[in-house]
């Protein structure tokens, strides 16, 4: 009887709101008119379905769900004629498959909009994602592998003031999950192309662009100050000459305290973050060098909460996005509080006909990078500490680390093959919040080696063979998940089909009762812009990573179903 | 209309940010006034937590600078739930050499109060305040830094219910028996149904509690819940409709070492990952705390704490 009452608490919520419901039938019956009219537009789509059966696997601690089969699905509709764009999204979770917040539960529509352009001013009403810069102080986006759609609901307009010169703002709300944070943003962001706007006839491009965002929570505290109006504000510059491209950013955000009544929680200090790169790039050449300061930087939507889907900015990460199973074990994730980190990124091409270019040429990407924690941890400051970190000290408590190298080559017309090589630290004690000593920091050296094989015109037959060597840095309480191995045979019969299967085989576990398999098989079918996936198989518990921003992935034991069409 | 916009945009820019100089704190609040009723509201502050989650220790911390402020007012209740974070861990001296963890905190009626609520699912630590917002589009699990301001709001709302607890003990009785009377009174009109919920709860236990970075062995565990001496979803004030005025008594009786019994039994055979190492009551730590709540949304009206000595 418990949990019925919850579901109907949210289903009132969804329903509660009249005006969304307005907001459909208005939708609706544009779209039938659309249809009858001369003049009537275009409207698109995608859909995108994903089912998942949880069984109970005691082995891999992989939970069976209370309702057998789990189910996200979404429904995308656009609509445009001329200036106009209208849009809506019905989101389904019944419930939320388990790598999901539960939060997302029940069916509606969460994301609906309209967009008009006029005289050069675009006005939007409803939901927006936006970004200003590289995102240090707003970036309101969807990343639906992360389960995060953090899309704003007000007023956006856009306007271009004159040759060169872009500015945007907004206010709104953002929504967490199937409602909306307390925090209403105000935002402005402007940009101006220098030789645009100025008619410089140069070589070297100059961009700059300037943000301001502020959040307005209502609070109250019977010990402390506390404001209710926090904003923060970035400064950026692109320059652009030839081959070279530099690109820096700065933000500022002001004090933010929590609403406690502890002295120890409350922190007025305030937030930087700096991120600044510089790219060299030519034919079949490229170098790309970057490094990033945060410090105390975290903007949520309302202060005092947790968890990933109250998180309003973004700090892009330092690391290089593995797709390969076991590169991506340990991955990096990004510390809004504070981390100090380097890249550097080289790109050849051995031209084809050189000795080690062969008859295709060779493709080689070096990638370095290394991100480790502020002195002291960051800035802290009330009516009894005053502390900041040290501006640039790269000895301290090392977070994460990765050197790989990578070779694609082409040897024949059949053959052609793609190797990484890569040496990872990976702090799991700090990364993964567990008290230090629990797992410690694991280094692991990995191979990859990826062969494609073309059998005949339409046939292809794919190996993936992966191997990780891990060694635990110090000693740890908790068993060491130690060595993987990793198989995966795909054949790809190209346009409509394709089957894999693939193991994964932890036989390293410290845990000898863990030294497991975890065995999944798909295949997949391909129709036009339609795609059907089927799928069975074990997945390890872990984590999981889109540019830094992570989530936990529960072990599972089951089936699944994707499938995925546009229009 | 160009010159137009920007001037909208820079005025609002400006005039939207509070940079805040020191000192930080303010001065203190004023107390309540209780010369107009002979009850105050009271707040339960259920906070789920566990001895596994290294982050609880702040909220527990949060708790008590919430009584400072508000005194008596305040009443605490530790719900140590969920597998994650409470779970015990195993009685070995090869694995587990400094007993770390051995100690399940976990109670059935915590357990099915965390089924319920939804809570330890998404993370500790989280709390309910007096289950304000469950029936409402806001989150009723509350983290930590939002209790204070949610605090200051229940206390201002008006106070429907009293509630009196009375410790009866006869020579004639072993020394761990004890009949609990509940005396309650409506003092303002309220509508729906209400029920009574009776439990008893623990204070300062020492025991192990991870605390930041470090495992903590000497940590003091705060009102942890123990037993329900009511269903978990109360006992019925009155059969009728309640009225202003109207008195209600519940009553009792309970035996300690039945309820500690309970308890071991339950997570030896029952919790998954228990060890049934859940004794080891001291009678002269123990509370009665009993709460009336709305059964429309769950939300709590009056709650009283007294000492069983």
């Amino acid at each position: 009887m418990g949990m019925k009452k919850n579901y109907l608490k949210k289903y009132k919520t969804l329903f509660r709101n009249n005006m969304k419901i307005r907001f459909v039938i208005f939708l609706l019956t544009f779209f039938a008119l659309s249809s009858y009219s001369q003049n009537s537009g275009q409207i698109s789509g995608d859909f995108s379905l994903n089912l998942q059966s949880y069984v109970e696997d005691e082995a891999i601690n992989a939970q069976a769900a209370d309702e057998v089969i789990l189910n996200n699905a979404f429904l995308n509709l656009l609509y445009s004629n001329k200036n106009l764009t209208i849009g809506l999204r019905y989101e389904s979770y019944l419930n939320a498959l388990l790598d999901y917040d539960s939060e997302f539960r029940g069916n509606g529509i969460p994301y609906r909009f309209a967009t008009y352009t006029i005289d050069g001013l675009e006005i939007t009403a409803g939901n927006f994602y936006e970004q200003f810069g590289s995102g240090l102080i707003f970036r309101s986006y969807e990343e639906k592998g992360l389960g995060i759609d953090n899309s704003m609901d007000g007023i956006r307009l856009k306007y271009k003031l004159g040759k060169g010169i872009n500015i945007k703002s907004f206010v709104g709300k953002s929504r967490t999950y199937f409602t909306y944070a307390e925090g209403i943003f105000r935002g402005a962001d402007l940009e101006v192309d220098i030789n645009e706007s100025f008619n410089f006839e140069n070589e070297t491009k100059y961009i700059i662009g300037s943000s301001f965002i502020s959040r307005y929570e209502e609070r109250s505290n019977p010990i402390f100050e506390i404001p209710q109006n926090v904003a923060a504000y970035s400064g950026r510059l692109n320059i652009i000459s030839g081959g070279w491209n530099y690109f820096g950013e700065y933000a500022h955000k002001i004090n933010d305290p929590i609403n406690s009544l502890q002295e120890s929680e409350m922190n007025y200090a305030s937030g930087n973050a700096f991120t600044s790169s510089i790219t060299y790039s030519q034919r079949g050449f490229g170098v790309t060098a970057e490094m990033h300061r945060v410090d105390n930087m975290l903007f949520l939507s309302e202060r005092e909460r947790t968890g990933k889907a109250y998180i309003m900015n973004y700090i892009p990460t330092l690391s290089k996005p593995h797709a390969y199973t076991l590169l991506a074990i340990y991955p990096c994730a990004t510390q809004a509080m504070g981390e100090l980190g380097i890249q550097l990124d080289v790109f050849y091409k051995f031209k084809k006909g050189t000795p080690l270019g062969g008859k295709y040429g060779t493709k080689v990407n070096f990638n370095f990078s290394r991100i480790n924690g502020l002195e002291g941890g960051n800035s802290m400051l009330n009516d009894n500490i005053d502390f900041s970190p040290k501006l640039f000290d790269f000895s301290q408590e090392l977070y994460f680390s990765d050197i790989n190298l990578e070779i694609n080559k082409k040897i024949n017309k059949q053959i052609s093959y793609n190797a990484v090589f890569a040496n990872q630290t990976y702090n799991k004690d700090f990364l993964e919040g567990k008290t230090p000593g629990e797992y410690g920091t694991i280094n692991s050296t990995i191979a990859v080696l990826d062969l494609s094989y073309k059998i005949k015109k339409g046939h292809t037959i794919r190996f993936e063979t992966q191997a990780l060597f891990a060694k635990q840095l110090e000693t740890a309480t908790n068993d060491e998940e130690g060595d993987w191995l990793m198989g995966l045979v795909e054949y790809t019969i190209s346009p409509n089909w394709f089957f894999a299967f693939q193991d994964m085989y932890n036989y390293g576990n410290e845990n000898e009762s863990k030294r497991l398999h975890y065995t999944n098989i798909n295949i997949g079918y391909l129709k036009g812009s339609t795609r059907f996936e089927i799928g069975y198989g074990k997945k390890r518990e872990g984590i999981f990573c889109v540019g830094g921003v992570c989530k936990l992935v529960p072990s599972s034991n089951g089936l699944n179903l994707s499938i995925t069409s546009s229009f | 209309m160009r010159k137009f916009i920007p001037i909208i945009v820079f005025a609002f820019i400006f005039s939207s940010c509070e940079v805040i100089e020191g000192p930080y704190m303010s001065d203190s609040v004023n107390p309540i006034d209780t010369t107009t009723n002979n009850y105050v509201k009271n707040i339960l502050i259920e906070d789920f937590t566990g001895h596994l989650c290294k982050n609880c220790p702040d909220a527990a911390s949060e708790l008590e600078a919430i009584q400072s402020v508000y005194g008596s007012q305040i009443i605490g209740l530790a719900i140590h739930s969920g597998t994650t974070f409470a779970r015990s861990y195993p009685i070995d001296p090869v694995s587990n050499p400094d007993d770390k963890f051995i100690y399940d905190f976990r109670t059935m009626w915590g357990e099915e109060l965390d089924v319920f609520f939804e809570v330890s699912e998404n993370g500790l630590p989280k709390g309910m305040i007096n289950r304000s917002d469950y029936n409402s589009s806001g989150d009723h699990r509350k983290d930590f830094g939002q209790w204070s301001s949610i605090v200051a709001d229940e206390l201002d709302k008006e106070v429907k219910f009293g509630i009196d607890i009375e410790v009866i003990q006869n020579s004639n009785m072993p020394s761990d028996q004890f009949d609990i009377i509940i005396n309650s009174e409506a003092v303002s009109n309220v509508q729906n149904n209400h029920k009574l919920v009776v439990c008893i709860t623990e204070n300062n236990i020492t025991n192990w509690q991870k605390d930041g970075d470090i495992d903590n062995p000497t940590y003091t565990h705060k009102h942890v819940l123990r037993s329900f001496l009511t269903p978990t979803w109360g006992d019925d004030l009155s059969s009728e409709e309640i009225n202003i005025g109207d008195s209600f008594s519940n009553a009792y009786t309970i035996v300690i070492s039945d309820l500690e019994d309970f308890n071991i039994e339950h997570s030896e055979n029952t919790l998954t990952l228990g060890n049934g190492n859940s004794g080891g009551w001291d009678l002269s730590n123990l509370y009665v705390l009993a709460y009336i709540y709305d059964i429309s949304n769950y939300e709590i009206l009056q709650v009283e704490e007294k000492s069983l000595f």
